[in-house]
C-alpha cells in the first residue's frame, strides 16, 4: 500500500553547509496496518511524512502509493491520501461542517456523497454539539476531531497523521485513538507518527524508530524485543538510539546498576 | 469551489469589512462633516474675532472708519446684485459656507486706538499689544475728510502673527477698493461719465459647461483617490489568503488537496480582485453621493464659470456702445453660453453618469494589484511579514499615481502607454474628459493585463513551492541561490512571462525614441542597438545562466535541416509583398490600421538615413538574432512547457505584437510574430526564423532606398501590392510553408 523507498532529504542551511533531515528511509506499510513512526523530535518524521504526502520533493529516493509515484502523479496519489498536519490548522471563520463540505468538494464529491459523509464522520467523531460553530471558538479537542474529519472527507485509503494525539486531553485522546484503531480496521494503511511511545505501543502494529533522519530500528514488537534485548517500547528506543547510557547516566545510574 | 469558501470566509471576517465597507462609507461622509464643520467654526471664529488697530491721532481714526463705512455700502450693494441674479442658495450647503468664508472684515470688529503722545507705533505693534499700526502721509484732516490729495498709507504689522497677516491683507485690499473709488471719482469730475473708466473689458467664455469643468477637477483627484482604495480593499484578503493560512497553518492541508496549486491561486486571486472591486465600487459610490448631497459639484462648477452678474456687466457695456454690426455676434456668444449652463443645470448629475465606465476602467487595475500582491504576499510567512512586504507594494502603486494626477500635463501616450498603475490613472482621467483614443486604451489595458499574468503566474509557482510551504525548510536566499537551481532545464512560464513583462516597459521606453521629435537618425541606431544587444538578448541569457537553463533546448540552437532552410529562404524572398498585401487587406478592413502619414514619414526618415551597413545591422541582423533569441528562444521555450503547440503560437505572436510601438501595424506585427513561432517550432530550430526575420526586415528597408526593389516585389508607391506580382509571391510563401511543414525534427 504504501512504500518508502530509500527517502533521501538534505536541506542547504543558510550558512552554506547542507543538513541530512531523512538519511535512506525505508519501510512499507500494508492495507489494515497501523504502523507508527517514533523519534524524538527533530527526528525527521514530519519531513519523511511531508515526502510521502508529496509536500516535500526528496532529494533522492521516492514514495509509492500502490505503485503510484508520489512525486510525479501528485494528483493521483493524493486522492488516495488523507493527510493530518502536526500544527492543527483550521479556517477559522468557518464552522466544522463547513470545513468538511469545502474540503469534499476540493476532492470532487458529489453533493449526497457529502451529505452522508458529513454525517458518518460527525456521528463517529462525536462532533454533534460543535459542528455548527466557528472554528475559531473550538477547544484544542474539538479542532483536532474536526482535522480528522476534514482529512477523512474523501474516505481515503491511505492515512499519514502526524502527531494526531498531541496535546488533547484524556478523553478526546482515547476518541481519537479509537477511531485510528477503527479505521485500521476498516483495511487503511495508516502511518501515525508520535511520541508518546506507550500510546504507540498498545495502538500500532508495527514500528520505525527514527533518530537523526536514520530508521535505527523496524518491526512488529516482537521483533524489536528480539534486536534490542529491552521488553518496553521505551526502553527498546533508548538503546537502539544508542542513547541508554547516556539517559542512564542522567538519572545518575551507571549502566552496570541496572543489569 | 476555492474562490466560493474564500469569499465566503473572507466576507466573514470583520478587518476585511472594515476596510472594505466601513471606511468608504463612514470616510466620505465624515471627513467632509470635519471639513465642513471645520471651515464653519473658522469662518464663525473669523466674524467674530476682534481685531486691534492703532493710530496717532483722531484724524487717522475718522478716516480709517470712512473708508470702512465705503466699503460695506460697496458690498452690500454687490450682493443684493448677486442675489437677485442667483437662485436662492441651499441651506447648510458647501454652497452657502463658501460664500462666508469670502465675506471680509465688518467694520465692528474692528477696535481702533489712538495712540499716547511719545509712544511709537512700532514698538507698539511690536510689543504685541495691538494687531496693526496705520500711519497716513500727509495726515488726514477731521473736518475734511473728502479731500483729494494723493497720500502714502503705511501698515505695520507682524508677519509671524497669523491675526496680524490677516488683518493686514484685509485693509490692504479694502484700500486698494478705496483708490478705485477715488480715481472713478476723479475721472467722472473731469470728463462727465463712468465711460473711459472701462476702455477694455475682457469677456471670456468657455465651451466647456460647468460641468465638464468639474469633470477637469474630478479627473485629478478621483483616479488617485480610487487607486489608494482599490489598493487598501485588496490588502487585507491578499495577506490573509496567503501569508494569513501559512500562519494559522491551513495552507499545509490545502497543500495536500488533489487539487491543482493553480486552481487554488486562481481562486484567492479572484477573491482580492472581486473585494478590491467591491471595495472600488463602494467607494465611488459613496463619493458620488457625498458630492451629490453636498453640491459640491455645483460649488465646483461655479467657482470656475461666469457668475450671471458678470454677464449682465458684460451685457450692459456692450448695450451702452453705439449700434455695430460687431455687438450683435458677442450677444450671440453670451446667449450659446447662457444656454449651455441652462442645460448643464437640467442633466442628470455628471457623477452618475461616468461613475460606471470609470468603475471598468479600474478592473484590470484591480486585476494587476490583486495580481502582484498575491504574489508578494506569497512570500511572506506571518501577517506582519506581509504587511511589511505590502508597505512598498503600496508606494509603488501610488506615487505614480499620484505624479500622473497631479501633473495634468501627463497625457496617455508614449511610454505612459505601459507604465503600470500610471497608464490606468491617465486613462480613468481621459475617459473623465471624454478624449481617449481606443489605441491607447487598448494598450494601456492589454500592458496591465501581461503584468497581472506574469504575477499570478509567479505566485502560482512560490505558492507550492516548499520553501514557501515550510518555514523549516530554508530560506528564500536559499530559494533563490543559483545552485539550487536544478541544471539544465527548460524555463518554466513564469519565468519567461515575468522577464518579458519586465523588459517590456523598458523597451518600450526606448523604442519611443523614434516619436521624439528631437532624435536623430545616428542617436536612434545607438539606443536601439544597444539596447536590443543588452536588454532584449542580454538580460534573458543572463537570467538563463543564473537558474542554470539548458541553453541548446531552451533556444533551439540546433542545426536545422535542407528542407527547413529552403523554406526559409522561401519565405524569405516573399515575406516582404505577402505582408504588404496582408495589410492591404487590412486596411480595407479597418481604417484604424493605418498609421497617421506625418509620424510615419518622420519614422522612415529616421529608419533610412544614414549609411546602408549601419541601417541593416541595428534594424534588420540586431533584431533578427536579438528579438529571436527573446520571443522564439526564451518566451517560446516558456510557454510551450504548459500551453498546446498552437496556443504557444499564437501567444508569442501576440506578445511579439504588443512590444512593436506601432500599434497601427499591430496586427500585422503579431501575424509575423506567429510565422516566426511556428517556424521555429516546426523545423526544431531558431535559425531559419532568424532568417526569415532578417529578410523582412532589411528587404523592408532596402526597398525604400533602391526602387530596383520595389519594382521587383510589384509593390506600387502608396505600398500596395500589384495583383500579378503578390500571385507569385504568395504561391512562393505557400511552398515554403509547406517545406517548413514536412522539416519537423520529430518525424
Amino acid at each position: 500500500m504504501i512504500q518508502a523507498l530509500e527517502l533521501f532529504k538534505v536541506f542547504p542551511t543558510t550558512k552554506g553547509g547542507e543538513k541530512r533531515a531523512v538519511d535512506h528511509v525505508s519501510f512499507h506499510v500494508d492495507a489494515g496496518e497501523i504502523y507508527g513512526l517514533l523519534g524524538p523530535n527533530g527526528a525527521g518524521k514530519t519531513t519523511t511524512l511531508r515526502m510521502l504526502s508529496g509536500l516535500v520533493t526528496p532529494t533522492a529516493g521516492c514514495a509509492l502509493f500502490d505503485g503510484i509515484d508520489v512525486t510525479k502523479h501528485r494528483e493521483a496519489a493524493r486522492r488516495k491520501l488523507g493527510y493530518l498536519t502536526a500544527s492543527t490548522g483550521l479556517y477559522l471563520r468557518l464552522s466544522p461542517r463547513e470545513t468538511m463540505r469545502y474540503f469534499g468538494e476540493l476532492i470532487g464529491l458529489d453533493r449526497q456523497t457529502l451529505d452522508r459523509r458529513i454525517e458518518q464522520l460527525i456521528g463517529w467523531l462525536h462532533m454533534d454539539d460543535f459542528a455548527d460553530l466557528r472554528c475559531g471558538g473550538l477547544s484544542t479537542g474539538q479542532k483536532q476531531r474536526t482535522n480528522i474529519a476534514r482529512a477523512l472527507m474523501g474516505d481515503p485509503p491511505i492515512l499519514i497523521m502526524d502527531e494526531p494525539t498531541l496535546g488533547l486531553d484524556v478523553l478526546t485522546n482515547r476518541v481519537v485513538l479509537d477511531f485510528i484503531r477503527a479505521e485500521g480496521g476498516r483495511g487503511k494503511a495508516i502511518i501515525m507518527s508520535t511520541h508518546y511511545l506507550d500510546e504507540a505501543e498498545t495502538l500500532c502494529d508495527r514500528f520505525g524508530l527514527i533518530h537523526e533522519g536514520r530508521l535505527v530500528g523496524e518491526g512488529d514488537l516482537a521483533a524489536l524485543q528480539a534486536a534490542s534485548g529491552r521488553k518496553r517500547l521505551s526502553e527498546i528506543f533508548l538503546k537502539l538510539c544508542g542513547s541508554e547510557d547516556h539517559v542512564l547516566a542522567m538519572n545518575g545510574l551507571a549502566p552496570e546498576a541496572n543489569r | 469551489m476555492v474562490y466560493r469558501k474564500e469569499l465566503l470566509e473572507t466576507l466573514r471576517d470583520r478587518r476585511t469589512l472594515m476596510a472594505m465597507v466601513i471606511v468608504p462609507i463612514i470616510l466620505y461622509p465624515a471627513l467632509m462633516l470635519v471639513l465642513v464643520e471645520a471651515l464653519r467654526k473658522e469662518t464663525g471664529r473669523r466674524q467674530s474675532e476682534r481685531y486691534s488697530i492703532v493710530v496717532p491721532d483722531e484724524a487717522h481714526r475718522d478716516w480709517v472708519i470712512k473708508v470702512m463705512q465705503r466699503e460695506e455700502a460697496e458690498q452690500a450693494k454687490d450682493s443684493s446684485e448677486d442675489e437677485a441674479a442667483t437662485s436662492q442658495p441651499t441651506l447648510g450647503s458647501a454652497e452657502d459656507l463658501m460664500g462666508g468664508f469670502r465675506a471680509g472684515l465688518r467694520s465692528d470688529q474692528l477696535d481702533i486706538h489712538i495712540a499716547n503722545s511719545g509712544q511709537s507705533l512700532w514698538d507698539l505693534v511690536a510689543g504685541q499689544v495691538f494687531h496693526v499700526g496705520i500711519l497716513i502721509e500727509p495726515p488726514p484732516d477731521t473736518r475734511h475728510l473728502d479731500d483729494d490729495t494723493n497720500r502714502v498709507v503705511q501698515f505695520i504689522f507682524r508677519d509671524t502673527d497669523p491675526r496680524s497677516e490677516f488683518i493686514y491683507h484685509q485693509l490692504t485690499r479694502i484700500l486698494g477698493d478705496e483708490a478705485d473709488r477715488i480715481i472713478k471719482s476723479r475721472v467722472v469730475r473731469a470728463t462727465g461719465s463712468e465711460a473711459s473708466l472701462s476702455p477694455l473689458l475682457a469677456n471670456s467664455l468657455s465651451t466647456s459647461s460647468s460641468s465638464q469643468q468639474y469633470a477637469k477637477i474630478l479627473a485629478m483627484i478621483v483616479p488617485f483617490l480610487l487607486v489608494t482604495m482599490t489598493v487598501t480593499g485588496a490588502m487585507y484578503p491578499a495577506i490573509d489568503l496567503t501569508a494569513g493560512e501559512r500562519e494559522r497553518g491551513t495552507l499545509e492541508t490545502l497543500a495536500v488537496s488533489p487539487v491543482p496549486v493553480g486552481q487554488i491561486v486562481a481562486g484567492k486571486f479572484f477573491v482580492i480582485v472581486t473585494i478590491a472591486m467591491i471595495s472600488t465600487a463602494l467607494n465611488l459610490a459613496s463619493m458620488s453621493a457625498m458630492i451629490y448631497f453636498t453640491k459640491l459639484d455645483k460649488v465646483v462648477a461655479s467657482a470656475g464659470s461666469m457668475r450671471p452678474a458678470d454677464i449682465q456687466a458684460v451685457e450692459r457695456q456692450i448695450e451702452s456702445r453705439p449700434d455695430s454690426g460687431e455687438k450683435r455676434s458677442q450677444k450671440d456668444y453670451l446667449e450659446r453660453r447662457r444656454e449651455l449652463e441652462q442645460q448643464a443645470a437640467a442633466k442628470v448629475s455628471f457623477v452618475t453618469r461616468a461613475a460606471p465606465v470609470v468603475l471598468l476602467a479600474m478592473v484590470p487595475f484591480a486585476v494587476l494589484a490583486g495580481g502582484v500582491m498575491l504574489a508578494v504576499c506569497s512570500f511572506a510567512r506571518t501577517f506582519k511579514e506581509a504587511q511589511n512586504y505590502m508597505m512598498p507594494v503600496m508606494m509603488a502603486a501610488i506615487i505614480p499615481a499620484m505624479v500622473v494626477s497631479y501633473m495634468p500635463t501627463i497625457r496617455l501616450e508614449g511610454a505612459i502607454l505601459v507604465f503600470p498603475v500610471a497608464n490606468i490613472v491617465a486613462l480613468i482621467r481621459e475617459m473623465f474628459l471624454g478624449n481617449y483614443l481606443p489605441t491607447a486604451l487598448f494598450v494601456s489595458l492589454a500592458s496591465t493585463c501581461l503584468y497581472a499574468a506574469a504575477a499570478v503566474v509567479l505566485a502560482t509557482k512560490l505558492y507550492g513551492h516548499e520553501a514557501v510551504l515550510f518555514s523549516d525548510v530554508g530560506s528564500y536566499r536559499v530559494l533563490l541561490s543559483r545552485r539550487m537551481f536544478k541544471p539544465g532545464s527548460l524555463p518554466w512560464p513564469a519565468l519567461s512571462l515575468l522577464t518579458v513583462a519586465i523588459l517590456f516597459p523598458i523597451y518600450f521606453y526606448t523604442q519611443s525614441y523614434l516619436v521624439d521629435a528631437r532624435a536623430t537618425a545616428e542617436r536612434v541606431r545607438e539606443v536601439l542597438g544597444l539596447t536590443q544587444v543588452l536588454l532584449l538578448a542580454g538580460l534573458p541569457l543572463l537570467v538563463a545562466w543564473y537558474v542554470r537553463l539548458d541553453f541548446r533546448a531552451t533556444y533551439s540552437l540546433r542545426a536545422a535541416s535542407g528542407a527547413a532552410w529552403t523554406g526559409a529562404l522561401l519565405i524569405g524572398i516573399s515575406i516582404v509583398p505577402v505582408a504588404a498585401l496582408v495589410s492591404d487587406w487590412m486596411t480595407h478592413i479597418w481604417s484604424g490600421f493605418q498609421a497617421s502619414d506625418e509620424l510615419f514619414r518622420r519614422q522612415e526618415a529616421l529608419l533610412t538615413e544614414g549609411p546602408l551597413w549601419a541601417i541593416l545591422l541595428v534594424f534588420a541582423a540586431a533584431p533578427a538574432v536579438c528579438e529571436e533569441l527573446l520571443f522564439r528562444g526564451f518566451l517560446m521555450a516558456g510557454l510551450k512547457t504548459r500551453l498546446a503547440p498552437w496556443m504557444t503560437i499564437v501567444a508569442v505572436g501576440c506578445v511579439f505584437g504588443v512590444f512593436h510601438i506601432y500599434i497601427e501595424k499591430i496586427a500585422v506585427v503579431s501575424l509575423l510574430g506567429m510565422l516566426l513561432a511556428y517556424i521555429c517550432l516546426r523545423t526544431g530550430s531558431i535559425f531559419p526564423a532568424m532568417l526569415v526575420h532578417m529578410a523582412n526586415n532589411g528587404l523592408a528597408l532596402a526597398m525604400t532606398r533602391f526602387e530596383r526593389i520595389q519594382e521587383f516585389f510589384g509593390i506600387a508607391e502608396n505600398g500596395a501590392p500589384k495583383a500579378g506580382h503578390a500571385a507569385i509571391f504568395a504561391v512562393c510563401f505557400l511552398v515554403g510553408l509547406v517545406l517548413i511543414r514536412s522539416s519537423n525534427r520529430d518525424q
